[in-house]
Parts: C-alpha cells; sequence; structure tokens
C-alpha cells in the first residue's frame, strides 16, 4: 500500500521543510505547514480504503500497518480535528516566536496519532505512541513556563504508562512469538492468569495516563494549560483519545476474552466515574479558563471511559460517541481560550468579562461548545449523555449512574461560569479595544460548532462508523437496532434520528434565544462593575467584583473534604524522597581514591565470601 | 624431613611474596602521603613479581637458556621461563605507572601544597 | 584481502612513536598523520569485516610460533565489529580534535595525538589478541595512555582525577596479573583458546579464584560499580573528545575481555547470574547518582557507567539475542555517549566549573550543538524514532525471552530515572535565560562534522536499523559459538 509511505514521508518531510522554511519567510512557512498536515489529510481518505494493509520488516520484526473501520473513526477525530486545528495555528501563531517549532512538533503529533490509528502491531503502536509522547511533551513545554516541574510531571507519567506497555509487549511477545495485536488478543484467553491479569494492568497504565484516569492525571492540568492553545485543542481533543483508542482495542477486546473479566471492568468503571467527579469538582474551583478547560477534559474523559469499560453495545457506542463529541466541543473550547488569549492577553475569568459583542462568533463557538459539554439537548453531547445514563442503568449500575449524574449536573456550574465569565456580564473599560480574532482562527471553530448542531440532529453520521468499528472488534450490528436499546432513538429509515421532541426543545431554545438577545439589545442600559452600592458602600476602584470571584464558594465549602486530598502532593511527595535518597547514593562516590580502593578490596572478599552462592 | 624442610622454605617463599603485596596493599590503602601511596602500589607490585617467578621456579632448575651445561645434558632440569618474560615486562610497565604516578603526584603537591590524600578531594559525588 | 590483523597494532604504534619525529619535520604532520592512520585502519578493518563475515574468521600468528605457543590474533566477527566501532570512534575522535592544536599550542597537542594513537592501538589489541598476558600488555598500554590523557588538561582536579584512575588502575593490573598467573600455574599455558579447552581439569576453587580476579581487575577498568570509583572524575576531568574515547573506546574493549573471559574462557554458568547482579547494581547506583549531579560531564559519566552496566545485564542473559542486544547497546552507547560528550564540552566550554546551570540558554548561541546534544539525549533514553531504542528494545526482548521480569521492570524504572536527568538539561538548554559570565564558543569546522557524522547516524540507525543488525547478528553468532572459535585458533598451523 504506497498511500502509507506517502503520507508519512509528505508528513516526515513537510515537517522538516516547513521548519526551515521558517528562516525564508513565515508567509511560505504557513502555507507549507497547512499543506503538510491537508495534504496527507486528503490522501488518507480518498486513497486508503478500509481494510488495506501495509505489511514490512524491520530489524527483523515484521510490522503491519493497516486500517480497519475503528481505526478509520479515529483517524477522522485525529485528522479532522488535526486539519482544523492547523488552520486555527496559523492564526494563533501569527506574531508568535518560535513558529516552526510549534510547527513541526504540531506535524509530528498528528504524524504520530495517525501512525497509532493504522499500527496493527504493537511495535509500531509503540513507537508512534512514544513519537506522540514527545512531540506533544516539546509543545507542553513551549512556552517555557515552568518546564522542569510541569514538563518533566508530563514526561515521567508518561513514560512510566508506556514503559509498562512496553514491558507488557515484550511480555506478549516472549509467550507468542510475534506483535501482532490481533494474533496477541487471540493468544490471551489462553495465557496464565497471572499473564491474564498483570498484562491488562500494564497496558491500562499507559492509556489511563494519556486519557488523565485518575489517579495518574497529575500532569494534565499544567501541561494542557501550558500548552499553547492551538495545539491543546488537539492535545486534548485528539491525543487523550488515543488512550481511549487504546483501551478499546487493546484492553476491552482482550478483556472481553474472559469469563471472569467482569471485576476488570467494574474497577475501570468506577475509576472513570470517580474521574469524572472529581475532575468536574476541580474545574468548578478554577480560576484561569485553561485550567477549567483541563480539568473539565479530565471529567469528560472519565465519562468516555465508563462507558467503554462497560462494554455493552449501548455503553461502547456511548463512550465512543462521547470521544467524538468530546473532540469536537473541547476542541472548539481551547480554541475560543485561545483566541481571548490572543485578543486579550489573559486567560482569567477574573480579568476578562462582556466579550459577547466584541467577538460575536466566538461567543457562538463557546456557546455551541458549552451546551455540547454540558449534555444539553439539542447538541450532540446530550445524546451521547443519555445512551450512556441508559447502558448504566440497563446494565444496573446504579450507584454509577448516581455518580456520572451528579458530575454531570455540577458540571453546569462550570459550564455557565465559562460562558458568563467571559461573554456576558458587564464590559470592562479595559476591553473596550478587543476585537473579533482573524478568521483563520473563527473560521474553524464556527465549523465545529455546525458540526456539534448537525450531529445532535444527525448522530448516524458518526453512529454508523462507530458501529462498523465496534463489529470489527466483534461486536454484533447493533446500529439497526439501536432504536430498542435506547428510547431517544427511533427506526426510521436507515438513519438513526432523534425523537421529534428534541426538535421541539430546540425550537424552544432558539425562541428564547432570540428573546433573550432581542431584550438585551433593546432594554439594557449600560454599567460597569463599580456602578453598585450596597448597604451604603461604594466599592473601591481596586477590589475586583467581577462576577466569576468567589464563584461558587459554599458549594465548594461543602465538597471541600473530598478536594482536600490532593494526588499532586503525594506525587510531589514521593518525587522529593526520591531526590533524597539519590542525594545519599551519590555520596558512595566520596572523592577519596583510598575509599574506592578499599571498595575494591571489599568487593573482592565479598564475592570471595559468597563464591559458593553465586557460582 | 628434609622434603619438608624444602616444602616449609616453598611456601614460606610463596607466604613472603604474599606478604609484600600485602603490605604493598596495605600503604596503598591506608597511608595518608601520596608518595607513600605510590611506593605501596609499587611494593605491591614486587610482591606479585616474587610470587610469579617463584611460581615458575624448578627445585635445582637452571636458568632457562641454552647454556654449554643444558646442552650437555649433565643437567636436563631448568625453570620455567615464560614466568620470568611476563615478569620483566610487568616489571618495565610498573616502571612506567610508576613515573606516571610520580609525575601526578608533583602536579597536585604543586596545586594543593600538601600530599596528604584526604585534602586531595575536589572532585566527588 | 588488503592487510591483516597485525596491523591494526603495528601502525598505531608506529604512528604514535613517530608522531614527535614528524613533528620536528613539519608541525602539521603531528595532526594529519594520526587522522591518515585512522583511516586507513577504518578502510582496513571494513573490508576485514567484510571478508571475515563471509569467509570466517582470520587468525593471525605472530613471530613465527603457531597457536598456542605464540602469540596470536584473531579478528572473528565478534572482534572485528568492535574493532571497526573503536577505529570509527577514533577517527571521530580524531576529526573532533583536530584543530585542538589551536588552543592548547604545539607542545600538548602532539603529545594528544601520540596518546590518542596509544589508546586506539590498546583498546584495538585488547580485543584481537588471543593470549591472556597479550591483553595484560594491551590493557596497561590502554590504561597508561588514559591516566595521562585524564591529566591532559595542566589543571589541579585533573590530575586528582587521574590520580585516582591511576591507582584503580594499578590494583586493577596487579589483580589481573595474579589472575593470569593462577591460571598459568594451573594449566601452562597463556593461549585463550588452549586454556578454553582445559579449563574443566582445573580445580574449582582455582578456577572461581581467578575469575573473581578478572571480574574485580577488568571490572574496574569497565566500569562496575562498585569498582568505578575513578570513572566519573576522569570523564569530568579529560577533555571532551578523551571523554568520548573512554565512553567509546576504552570502556568498550574492557567489557569485551570480561565477555571473553565469561564467554569463552571460563565454563562457569554461575558467572552469567553474577554479570546481571553486577550489571544491575551497576545500572541503578549509577543513575541514581546521575540525576544529582552539578556537572555536565560528570553526569555524563555516571550515565554512561549505567549503559555499561546495562551492556553487562545484557551479556549475562547468556542467550543469542541478549548477546544480540548488548553488541547493539554498545553500538549504540558508543554512538550516542560520544556525541553527548563531544556537544556537551561545547556547551560548558568557556564556564568556569562546568556546571549543568550553565548550559542555560545556549541554544540560541550554539543551535547546531544544542540541537545534537538534545537529538542525543532523546536517544539515549530510548525514545523511537533514534537509534537507542532499537538496542533497548532487544535488551527489554532478550529480558522477556530469558523471563526476567524483575530485571526488565527495574530497567524500565531506571529508565524513568535516566529520562529526568536528560530532560533536565535539554530544558535548561533551550528554555532557560542565559547566565550572563559565560561566554558561549563556537564549534570548529571540523567538530561540527564530527558530531554531524554520529547525529546522522542516530538518525540512520534510528529509523532503518537493518543497516547494522545484519552484522551485529553475525558478531553475537560468533560469540555464542566457543567451540568455533577454539577449532579455529588452534587447527592454525605454521
Amino acid at each position: 500500500m504506497e498511500t502509507f509511505s506517502i503520507i508519512f514521508a509528505i508528513f516526515l518531510g513537510g515537517a522538516v521543510l516547513t521548519y526551515f522554511a521558517g528562516k525564508l519567510s513565515s508567509v511560505v512557512q504557513d502555507i507549507l505547514f497547512l499543506a503538510t498536515v491537508l495534504v496527507p489529510t486528503y490522501l488518507f481518505f480518498s486513497g486508503v480504503s478500509i481494510g488495506s494493509s501495509m505489511p514490512f520488516s524491520l530489524e527483523g520484526i515484521s510490522l503491519l500497518w493497516g486500517v480497519n473501520h475503528f481505526g478509520w473513526l479515529f483517524s477522522l477525530i485525529v485528522l479532522g480535528l488535526g486539519s482544523l486545528a492547523a488552520v486555527y495555528s496559523v492564526g494563533y501563531m501569527k506574531g508568535k516566536e518560535r513558529r516552526g517549532y510549534f510547527y513541526l512538533n504540531f506535524v509530528l503529533s498528528v504524524m504520530s496519532m495517525l501512525g497509532i490509528v493504522i499500527s496493527q502491531d504493537l511495535i509500531s503502536f509503540f513507537i508512534f505512541w512514544e513519537i506522540m509522547t514527545w512531540s506533544s511533551y516539546l509543545m507542553v513545554i513551549y512556552s517555557g513556563n515552568d518546564v522542569q516541574r510541569i514538563g518533566i510531571k508530563y514526561f515521567v507519567f508518561s513514560a512510566i504508562g508506556a514503559y509498562a506497555m512496553l514491558m507488557a509487549i515484550v511480555i506478549v511477545h516472549s509467550v507468542t512469538h510475534t506483535f501482532f495485536i490481533e494474533d496477541m488478543i487471540q493468544a490471551y484467553g489462553q495465557m496464565s492468569l497471572q499473564l491474564q491479569i498483570w498484562i491488562p494492568i500494564l497496558f491500562l497504565l499507559a492509556f489511563a495516563v494519556k486519557a488523565a484516569m485518575m489517579p495518574l492525571h497529575v500532569w494534565a492540568p499544567g501541561a494542557y494549560s501550558n500548552a499553547p492553545m492551538a495545539y491543546t485543542s488537539l492535545f486534548s481533543g485528539a491525543l487523550s483519545k488515543m488512550g481511549v483508542y487504546g483501551m478499546v482495542i487493546i484492553l476491552v477486546t482482550m478483556v472481553n476474552r474472559l469469563p471472569q473479566g467482569i471485576l476488570f471492568r467494574e474497577v475501570l468503571a468506577w475509576l472513570g466515574g470517580i474521574t469524572a467527579a472529581m475532575g468536574t469538582l476541580w474545574a468548578i474551583k478554577q480560576d484561569d479558563a485553561k485550567k477549567l478547560l483541563a480539568y473539565s477534559s479530565v471529567a469528560q474523559l472519565g465519562y468516555i471511559i465508563v462507558g467503554v469499560s462497560i462494554g455493552t453495545e449501548l455503553a461502547m457506542m456511548a463512550g465512543l460517541f462521547l470521544a467524538v463529541m468530546h473532540a469536537l466541543f473541547k476542541g472548539t473550547l481551547f480554541m475560543v481560550v485561545g483566541a481571548i488569549e490572543k485578543q486579550t492577553g489573559t486567560t482569567n475569568f477574573t480579568e476578562v468579562t462582556g466579550l459577547i459583542r466584541k467577538m460575536p462568533w466566538t461567543f457562538f463557538a463557546a456557546l455551541m461548545g458549552i451546551i455540547a459539554l454540558a449534555g444539553i439537548p439539542p447538541l450532540g453531547g446530550f445524546i451521547g449523555k443519555w445512551m450512556l445514563y441508559e447502558s448504566l442503568i440497563t446494565s444496573d449500575h446504579y450507584l454509577l449512574v448516581i455518580l456520572i449524574f451528579f458530575s454531570s449536573t455540577a458540571a453546569f456550574l462550570y459550564c455557565y461560569k465559562f460562558l458568563f465569565g467571559f461573554f456576558l456580564g458587564q464590559e470592562e473599560k479595559e476591553w473596550a479595544h478587543v476585537k473579533e480574532a482573524p478568521a483563520t482562527m473563527v473560521v474553524p471553530m464556527v465549523l465545529m460548532g455546525i458540526f456539534m448542531v448537525v450531529l445532535g440532529t444527525f448522530p448516524g453520521i458518526v453512529l454508523n462508523p462507530i458501529n462498523n468499528g465496534l463489529m470489527d472488534l466483534g461486536y454484533v450490528d447493533s446500529y439497526k437496532h439501536l432504536w430498542e436499546t435506547s428510547i431517544i432513538f427511533n427506526s426510521w429509515g436507515d438513519h438513526v434520528i432523534l425523537q421529534p421532541i428534541l426538535y421541539s426543545i430546540m425550537g424552544i431554545f432558539i425562541f428564547f434565544l432570540i428573546f433573550v438577545l432581542w431584550k438585551g439589545y433593546k432594554g439594557t442600559r449600560y454599567v460597569t462593575t463599580k456602578d453598585i452600592s450596597s448597604s451604603g458602600e461604594v466599592p473601591k476602584e481596586d477590589e475586583n467584583l467581577t462576577f466569576s470571584v468567589g464563584f461558587m464558594q459554599p458549594f465548594m465549602r461543602a465538597v471541600a473534604p473530598v478536594m482536600r486530598r490532593q494526588m499532586d502532593k503525594y506525587y510531589t511527595g514521593f518525587a522529593n524522597g526520591l531526590e533524597g535518597l539519590f542525594d545519599f547514593v551519590r555520596r558512595i562516590y566520596t572523592g577519596n581514591a583510598q575509599t574506592y580502593a578499599v571498595y575494591v578490596v571489599v568487593f573482592i572478599v565479598i564475592v570471595l565470601l559468597f563464591k559458593d552462592v553465586l557460582f | 624431613m628434609d622434603s619438608s624442610l624444602f616444602q616449609l622454605l616453598d611456601y614460606g617463599v610463596y607466604g613472603t611474596a604474599i606478604l609484600v603485596m600485602l603490605i604493598g596493599l596495605y600503604g596503598a590503602l591506608v597511608k595518608k602521603s601520596l608518595l607513600k601511596v605510590v611506593i605501596g602500589l609499587s611494593v605491591m607490585e614486587s610482591g606479585l613479581n616474587l610470587l610469579i617467578v617463584a611460581l615458575g621456579y624448578l627445585k635445582g632448575g637452571t636458568a632457562p637458556i641454552f647454556s654449554d651445561g643444558f646442552l650437555n645434558g649433565t643437567n636436563k632440569v631448568m625453570v620455567d621461563p615464560v614466568p620470568q618474560a611476563l615478569v620483566l615486562t610487568a616489571i618495565v610497565i610498573g616502571f612506567g605507572v610508576t613515573a606516571v604516578a610520580l609525575s601526578l603526584v608533583i602536579r597536585l603537591y604543586r596545586h594543593h601544597g600538601t600530599l596528604n590524600i584526604d585534602e586531595i578531594k575536589n572532585l566527588k559525588w | 584481502m588488503v592487510g591483516t590483523p597485525v596491523l591494526f597494532v603495528a601502525i598505531p604504534l608506529l604512528a604514535a612513536f613517530l608522531i614527535p619525529l614528524l613533528g620536528m619535520i613539519w608541525k602539521e604532520l603531528v595532526r594529519i598523520v594520526p587522522g591518515l592512520v585512522l583511516i586507513y585502519l577504518m578502510v582496513l578493518s571494513v573490508n576485514l569485516l567484510n571478508h571475515v563475515l563471509v569467509n570466517g574468521p582470520i587468525v593471525e600468528v605472530i613471530a613465527g610460533w603457531a597457536p598456542p605457543f605464540g602469540i596470536n590474533l584473531v579478528f572473528s566477527a565478534f572482534s572485528g565489529f568492535l574493532v571497526t566501532l573503536m577505529v570509527f570512534l577514533g577517527l571521530i575522535v580524531w576529526i573532533y580534535s583536530y584543530r585542538f592544536k589551536r588552543n592548547v599550542g604545539f607542545e600538548p597537542a602532539k603529545k594528544y595525538f601520540l596518546l590518542l594513537m596509544m589508546l586506539v592501538t590498546g583498546a584495538v589489541g585488547i580485543v584481537l589478541t588471543g593470549d591472556i598476558f597479550n591483553m595484560f600488555v594491551f590493557i596497561e598500554i590502554t590504561g597508561i595512555s588514559g591516566y595521562a590523557l585524564t591529566a591532559f588538561y595542566t589543571g589541579r582536579d585533573s590530575a586528582e582525577a587521574s590520580f585516582k584512575y591511576l591507582m584503580l588502575g594499578s590494583i586493577a593490573s596487579t589483580l589481573l596479573l595474579l589472575a593470569i598467573m593462577i591460571l598459568y600455574s594451573q594449566l601452562g599455558t597463556l593461549n585463550m583458546a588452549e586454556i578454553a579447552t582445559k579449563i574443566h581439569t582445573v580445580k574449582p576453587a582455582y578456577k572461581v579464584i581467578s575469575l573473581i580476579l578478572f571480574i574485580t581487575a577488568l571490572g574496574i577498568e569497565a566500569e562496575i560499580f562498585p569498582l568505578n570509583g575513578w570513572a566519573p572524575d576522569a570523564y569530568a576531568e579529560a577533555p571532551g573528545p578523551v571523554g568520548a574515547a573512554f565512553a567509546g573506546i576504552v570502556v568498550k574493549a574492557s567489557v569485551y575481555a570480561i565477555i571473553r573471559y565469561i564467554y569463552t574462557i571460563f565454563d562457569i554458568s554461575g558467572a552469567y547470574d553474577f554479570l546481571i547482579i553486577i550489571g544491575m547494581v551497576t545500572l541503578i547506583i549509577a543513575e541514581f547518582a546521575a540525576i544529582r549531579q552539578e556537572k555536565l560531564k560528570r553526569m555524563l559519566a555516571y550515565s554512561s557507567i549505567g549503559q555499561m552496566g546495562l551492556v553487562l545485564v545484557a551479556f549475562g542473559f547468556g542467550t543469542k539475542e541478549g548477546v544480540f542486544a548488548a553488541l547493539f547497546l554498545m553500538l549504540n552507547h558508543a554512538i550516542i555517549k560520544s556525541l553527548l560528550f563531544l556537544s556537551g564540552s561545547y556547551l560548558v566550554y568557556n564556564s568556569k566549573d562546568k556546571t549543568i546551570a550553565e548550559v542555560n540558554g545556549m541554544h540560541k548561541f550554539l543551535p547546531i550543538t544544542s540541537f545534537l546534544f538534545a537529538l542525543g539525549a532523546f536517544a539515549i533514553v530510548g525514545l523511537p524514532p533514534f537509534a537507542g531504542f532499537w538496542s533497548k528494545l532487544s535488551v527489554l526482548t532478550a529480558a522477556a525471552d530469558s523471563h526476567m521480569l524483575f530485571v526488565m521492570s527495574l530497567i524500565l524504572m531506571v529508565s524513568v530515572v535516566e529520562l529526568v536527568y536528560y530532560l533536565r538539561v535539554v530544558n535548561r538548554i533551550y528554555f532557560f535565560k542565559k547566565e550572563e559570565s559565560v561566554e558561549a564558543k563556537k564549534p570548529t569546522f571540523n567538530a561540527l562534522i564530527a558530531m554531524l557524522v554520529l547525529g546522522a547516524l542516530i538518525l540512520v540507525i534510528g529509523f532503518y536499523p537493518d543497516v547494522i543488525t545484519g552484522v551485529i547478528h553475525k558478531a553475537s553468532a560468533d560469540l555464542m559459538d566457543k567451540t568455533k572459535y577454539i577449532n579455529d585458533v588452534l587447527s592454525i598451523k605454521q
């Protein structure tokens, strides 16, 4: 299959060329960058048919690249979001430093993610996984802020995960003598019990780190908010999905072969549920939009993990549908934050307010993203959440439903905070000069907003590929019967379309929107935040009275006991302890030549004493 | 009685050689002066050389040279020539090492103003 | 055939002695001649290696005495591979330090190239020789030139480092000679192949004691913990290219010696497990010590020690996969660590204390050097798609195939530590503010060439490891086949 080689050659060559084109002119660099991302995308979707594969061998290891339905679904996320984010990046990166560096790593990330979804063997899977890790790491440290802490934390967690996966890979290889994923899954059922327990756990470590699952999520807030926003939309939207992808193609399919795999699924589902709840609580607390969205990403991936780990047809569909939706809405929201950051220079809710009139298109994208995130009909997020609840209830996970429902409801708080903090509220004089973001940034955001609306009405566009992908993994064809398993679908024709009730909800919603906007334009008196008095006191100039300050304090006080235990602290303590140990170890090298000579003598004596044991 | 005395003497030679080695090792490991350390290392090598020659020795053997006595067949026993050759080589090498060591000691003394090995540890950890 | 193995020893040795004389004729010859010699040796070794891979090993008899009486040199796939690697690194070091004279004056440059030639002679001799006493002599040649090169910069600390090296080195030589004599007194021969055929007749106590002495003595040179006290100091204080030569040439030769003893000469199976134990301890201690270092080259030294520990672990598996992994690792380590030493020494060129903090922000002034350092750092921690990944993968595969899961998990945990300290340095180079006091020194053109060649090799092996793995497979098969080695050597008649 030549197209694969061409695609990867373009990616690699284009990345390097783009990097050096910065020396010529920035326009050439932008064009090269766009071509490097868009041309392979076009080639992939036009030239690669599902089922095509390319076997080859490297260093005596036979490798296999190929596209199946499931990989195709994720390549849609990767390349779709990648292309839009690439267009957005061109606008975002205008006038910033280290553009070549950004473009290079962006392309490498997209390439490696595509590589992951077309890898049919564990070695190329691992290679692309690692390339993805280090290219995203280089993006995390792009800004140079706090690189030694945030950057290395991200890389260390990723590396621990990746090495765990590598360990699993070589253990599997020592048993089956093959690196093909298919063969590994086939052989899994016949392995010894010990391996059957350890191999999923080792794989899970890798995937859980990338999917930012509790308790391995601590890298996520820092890394997401530290990377440039143009990249974070890809990072959170697509890169974290690679964890989900891995969970599905390796863990779920493997565990499906076990009669006693139920326990594993339950544990994973509960971890996902806890991740969702804690992520939501932490998100509410944040005052920085980047951090808020980062924690929100952690939480949303929790839902997805719950879905795929429950493992019934409906739950898988729900999880994967949410994965696609999350790529869309979280990609959009990070782009929104990026646009706001670019136009105002800050992303703090307590500073930026009232941008709705300054950045209307951005507001539209943000609104769509928030509606989808919160799971409000009629956008796609609602469908995913509904399917998730329903699948949990039908598989008797009532406690989990409560947990998910709690976090889903609590998510409204931060959604509201996000929307209101940035766009609504009183306008501040400081932001009077702010203009709408450039077209290259607005168009991708708005396009994605429109996609979300479309998916809300025609979920079949995504559910059909998901169904095909699941059939690849050995699930029965459930697409045609979806209306039997979930009540929000009906049986109209081939495409599953929503119940008409959703249209009425949408109508009401649009009516209210128009009403509110109209009222807003007509009868509002413009005031500033300081234009108030309470109990006869007039606020001072330097007091921050923005709506988002101290948001939801009573609620946060109520959940404070849960949030006091921060995983991060334990990890930091552990790391500090290790550094102490390292410091102690290096004192073995005292610097005195005679001590070293004594070591030699002691070595000989010890080895001689134990020679019967050793030799 | 005769033979056991010779045996004792044999062991005595080995023992002496090993003792010399250990003395050298002691000097290298314990003495604080750099010069004494170098002397200790040299002594250790000498002891080893002694041991090697002793290992190759045969009672009543002659030097491993095609001498008149050897050719005439009056005394056919000769000591093993290989250890002696080895020892010669080892002595030369030891000489070279000692020379380098002493030149380093001179430099260390110039820079530090002392020969105390405990005070010469800028490089550590 | 274009030459014989003896040229590998004779020509550089001759060149070493001629260098001072040639310097009297024309000063430039001091720099040019070593290069010509190394280029010739490179061509020779590649040719011979090609020949050997097809036609089987070349055993050369010196001075007309057939084995087991005379000294013989063995150029097999295994030793030929290592010789080629060493000569290549010697060549790289020569290219790198070609314009050395400019910085240090004529007189030291003369000594430098002389000693470099001696170093290469000794190391190549260790690998080629088939006689244990001859190996001792070569080890001493390597050692003495190593002491002198360590003390090359006439500063206070370099003398200290050199003295430590010398002290441990002479203890090592005493132990080595003792071990040789124990074997000789039992078997009456010094020829490796001959010893290997007779070793089963030796009483186990003597055998084990001499093996322990061998491992200790060679372990001092091969930087095994706890025998490696000299190594960090020597690496840190020697000039950058000498550090590269130590990592790439000297240590490789010492590891070769250990492996030759354990794999070919002795028949003690417990030695393999012992290799794993000491290798693991060395790896763990060295990587732990590396993470808290303040000086750049010292950190690289500890990292180098750790990698050698990993090599020993891979050899300790005793399987064909293990040997393959170990040889691959040796190759990668030689290339990558040399690159790190060469580029790293430019990063701290003008700083006073050579601390890691002084590389801050260097990428603006030394873009290519910084990039190459970063590339080396990424490669050595085993990130794909760079060279280090494949060797790490083969080590782990070999470990899993030998059911050493505990060892494997330890290796991976230590890899995380390794990752952290390399990333910290790379982050400093690229993202920290430059210190005002440190002035960057631009690398000379030839130094740049040397580093770029190494960098290119890292990428080539990373993207297409098959270029080299065929040779390594044959080399590892050659090492594993003990009887063939014995037959090849002993069947040689005058």
